[in-house]
């Protein structure tokens, strides 16, 4: 009983940080037609900034986290403006292109601005609770309150309000959506915005482990990106359903089989799934019209 | 009939709750200039998709009589394996290989034809020259015939639309196929270009002794070059006749003109 | 005619052989002084990183395809090949020719696990296989010595050991012989169909060209030139570690395509000398620029982005472009 729990709180914390990160893929995905290879580095450099600012200035963990989450809005919206804007016409292989591109420079901006010696990251909250003989953190129970919170709030706003509509009506045809007065460029440009934060925040929240450096995201990235083929690239709910069922599986994986192979098999699961089932667990088959 | 070609048999598909095809049956005979016609959105363009496979119709069979193999069901083959049978299909927005010159386009409609091991091919043994040699000797003919030879080293992205129907057309020929499929050839062309069409379709088929089914809504050029002519309506046969018969039929007039108010 | 010059089908092997003659008096440059000890050891990383690049560039230019595993595979052609010359006693050739055979039924096992979903899903696959791999690299220590690091000698032919310059020679000659095997590749009817792939799905099977088919094919030949890389690595710089085979280095031969330029193999050299020589060579002895930090990253991923929206041809047909404008220029002063 006290594993299971165990267990099941440890995969909803790496779900929600997860599920965070594949959130803000699907966002991209939907709204600019490419995969956006370049959120765990630009998490990475977010969680940067946040690092340094919490070493430079002793400030607490929140203070720092909202720094780090305000810094990716600004790193969102100045790659929006700066190239995504520019091509909003390229094939969406040109587009995943230049996204590869952007790893390439964050990979390259974050030694140019914070050094190359890895930092620390506190964690938002100090110690442990036990739940039927199961330990759980307090920050872990953060984690996953954001986490869950992020997602439903963001359920909300995509399904219930003005804004969500327009969203959803920039994913679903883009043309025909700014001819009906969406301004497509400003949605386009808040779901960079939006992307990046949680993709920051999913990496601040796996720095107090991991520590922050730049390498950190490299498995969050990979497991986010297959989450969203996983889950479906129709809906934005499959996917973030698809990231907590990953971690389950994975914790289960690691302990009961291998920690050291728990990626891999993971991977290679999903790969299998993916081969038998090729539009995901949700997904619907789609028509080419030829 | 003994010499039927082509056979379809209640053929059904539907997409969501719509039924795009719904029951539809016909058959044309071998060296046969067959066509298909109905108002946008009558299912036309899906119909084609079943027959050559790129949809998997839901219920109904399409009987081919291929070389050799006698009549066969094309249903749940795939659409790669359906050129090598003898039914070879072009698209309503033609689709050139862009990156491919004039010639190299044919070649590419001669695929199946390639047999050389990719070892020789990186080698360029004796072999794999043969066959790519015999093979252009065949395009350069296919060229000749479309008055297309002067063009063979043109980049197929530049030619102008009625060129690039007529590159497409060259491609279905390099495997002397039995059945040609034409989606819309018509669509784009202006008036003159669509006279040249008729003519062109027409040799085709004595030349290379092969039917060819065609969809279009343009109903003057149907009735110019098919003998017979099926008339479908959202995804229902309407009528089956000679062009005289489908243009004084009422369930068509009615389909491209719309109810008689009075 | 300047498009057309594009697409007029040239078949430079000739030059290909020209070019190499010049690369292999590389270390007759060093032995003269002109060039330094160092720099022979970076031309060689641009030939071996060349030669795997002009592999993607089938995959990229020619199928449509990316992947982000090409380390990886690279890293599993430099271990089987330290296992084969040093472990079994192997001869130089015979080690390459079994490492790019075990390499490309590798490529041909992934392709079977995540080419059957749509073609972007290869990029992400390769991206998970690559990390397996990693962990293969660093756990399988009687294979690979995990992060010890496993070493190798300069090819060995019947008992005669090639020395250093030697072995930069034979380098040369592969990348020579990488360059002639791409050409017609590319040209033959296999490289068609794959453009046909690339260019039009549908039509491609229409014309009979079996899409999963070609695609495993693209990308199996694809994985054989990082064996290949990745095995001349290996007897070149003569030791490796897991470290070496990163996704970084994946995303850096994947610029040099984009960068070169995809479908032309002139181009994907001139990308392997952009991504891996001029950082190193040119960048590091510019005063300021040179010594801060990432700079390396930031111009060669600024330059994807450059290139993706203003020069989607590659950085090669910039000569072509000056011919043409140059011939502008003449023919408006003849008018």
């Amino acid at each position: 009983m006290s594993i299971f729990i165990q267990i099941l709180f440890n995969s909803l914390e790496t779900g929600s940080i997860l599920a965070l990160a594949t959130m803000g893929i699907i966002l991209i995905f939907r709204t600019s037609k490419a995969f956006n290879y370049a959120q765990g580095a630009i998490s990475m450099f977010c969680a940067f900034i946040a690092a340094y600012f919490m070493a430079n200035t002793g400030a607490n963990v929140f203070i720092s986290t909202i720094v780090g989450v305000l810094g990716a809005v600004g790193v969102g919206v100045i790659i929006d403006r700066v190239v995504i804007k520019r091509m909003i016409k390229l094939h969406s292989v040109s587009k995943q292109i230049v996204t590869l591109g952007l790893v390439i420079v964050f990979l390259g901006l974050a030694p140019m601005f914070f050094g190359n010696i890895p930092y620390t990251y506190r964690r938002f909250a100090q110690g442990t609770h036990s739940i039927f003989g199961a330990t759980i953190t307090y920050s872990a129970m953060v984690n996953i309150a954001i986490g869950i919170a992020i997602m439903v709030a963001l359920f909300f706003v995509i399904q219930k309000t003005k804004w969500g509509l327009a969203v959803r009506a920039t994913a679903s045809n883009d043309v025909v959506a700014r001819m009906m007065g969406i301004p497509t460029s400003i949605v386009t440009m808040g779901a960079w915005a939006v992307a990046a934060a949680l993709g920051s925040l999913a990496a601040m929240m796996v720095a107090p482990t991991t520590t922050v450096n730049f390498v950190m995201m490299d498995s969050i990235q990979i497991t986010a990106l297959l989450a969203c083929v996983l889950g479906g690239l129709g809906t934005f709910f499959g996917p973030v359903f698809a990231a907590y069922l990953i971690a389950l599986a994975r914790n289960l994986i690691s302990f009961y089989i291998s920690s050291v192979w728990a990626d891999a098999i993971v991977y290679l699961l999903i790969l299998g799934i993916l081969l038998i089932s090729p539009n995901g667990i949700f997904g619907k088959k789609l028509v080419k019209k030829v | 009939m003994s010499n039927a070609l082509l056979k379809a048999e209640n053929l059904s598909i539907a997409f969501g709750g719509l039924k795009a095809v719904d029951d539809l049956s016909f058959e044309m005979n071998e060296g046969e200039i067959y066509g298909i016609i109905g108002p946008n959105g009558a299912g036309k363009t899906t119909a084609f998709n079943c027959i050559t496979q790129f949809y998997r119709p839901d219920a109904g069979k399409v009987l081919f009589n291929a070389k050799e193999k006698g009549m066969i069901d094309l249903v749940g083959k795939k659409p790669h394996d359906i050129i090598g049978l003898g039914l070879v299909r072009t698209f309503q927005n033609v689709e050139l290989i862009v990156s491919l010159s004039v010639i190299e386009n044919l070649l590419v409609g001669a695929h199946t034809a390639f047999k050389s091991s990719l070892f020789s091919q990186i080698l360029k043994l004796p072999k794999a020259r043969r066959e790519e040699e015999v093979l252009r000797k065949r395009a350069e003919a296919v060229l000749e015939s479309l008055n297309l030879l002067h063009l063979k080293d043109m980049p197929a992205l530049m030619q102008p639309y009625g060129i690039q129907k007529r590159i497409e057309l060259g491609r279905t020929l390099m495997l002397n196929p039995k059945l040609i499929i034409l989606d819309e050839p018509a669509a784009g062309l202006n008036d003159v270009e669509t006279q040249a069409l008729v003519q062109t379709v027409k040799d085709i088929s004595s030349q290379y002794k092969c039917g060819i089914l065609l969809i279009e809504h343009d109903m003057n050029f149907v009735s110019n070059v098919c003998q017979r002519i099926c008339a479908i309506n959202f995804g229902k046969l309407l009528a089956i006749g000679t062009p005289e018969e489908i243009k004084v039929n009422h369930d068509v007039q009615e389909a491209y003109l719309g109810k008689d108010e009075a | 005619m300047n498009v057309l010059a594009l697409y007029k089908k040239s078949r430079p092997y000739s030059s290909y052989v020209i070019f190499g003659v010049l690369l292999a008096l590389a270390p007759l440059m060093v032995n003269l002084g002109v060039l330094r000890f160092f720099h022979l050891t970076l031309i060689a990383g641009v030939v071996i990183y060349a030669i795997v690049a002009l592999g993607l560039n089938l995959l990229m230019g020619y199928a449509g395809l990316v992947s982000l595993g090409t380390a990886a595979f690279m890293g599993v052609g430099a271990y089987l090949t330290a296992f084969f010359t040093q472990d079994l006693g192997m001869d130089f050739l015979p080690s390459i020719v079994l490492t790019v055979v075990i390499t490309s039924i590798l490529g041909i096992l992934v392709g079977l696990l995540s080419l059957r979903v749509e073609g972007f899903f290869l990029a992400m696959a390769t991206l998970a296989v690559a990390e397996i791999l990693r962990q293969v690299f660093i756990e399988f220590t009687g294979f690979t010595n995990s992060f010890v690091g496993r070493t190798a000698n300069f090819p060995e032919f019947f008992g005669f050991t090639m020395n250093r310059n030697q072995t930069f020679i034979l380098l040369v000659v592969f990348l020579v012989l990488a360059m002639f095997v791409t050409q017609s590749f590319a040209n033959s009817y296999t490289g068609r169909a794959l453009s046909a792939m690339r260019g039009s799905e549908a039509a491609a099977s229409a014309m009979g060209i079996n899409i999963f088919k070609y695609r495993l094919i693209a990308f199996s030949v694809s994985t054989a030139y990082a064996g290949l890389g990745g095995a001349l690595y290996m007897h070149f710089i003569r030791f490796t570690f897991p470290n070496v085979w990163m996704f970084t280095l994946s995303l850096m031969l994947f610029a040099v395509v984009v960068i070169g330029g995809v479908r032309s193999v002139a181009g994907t050299v001139v990308g392997a000398f952009v991504v891996f020589g001029v950082p190193d060579l040119i960048l590091v002895n510019i005063p300021v620029i040179g010594d801060i930090n990432g700079m390396a990253f930031v111009f060669t991923g600024v330059l994807i982005i450059v290139v993706v929206m203003y020069y989607p041809a590659g950085l090669i047909y910039i000569w072509h472009d000056i011919k043409v404008l140059v011939h502008k220029v003449r023919g408006r002063g003849k008018v």
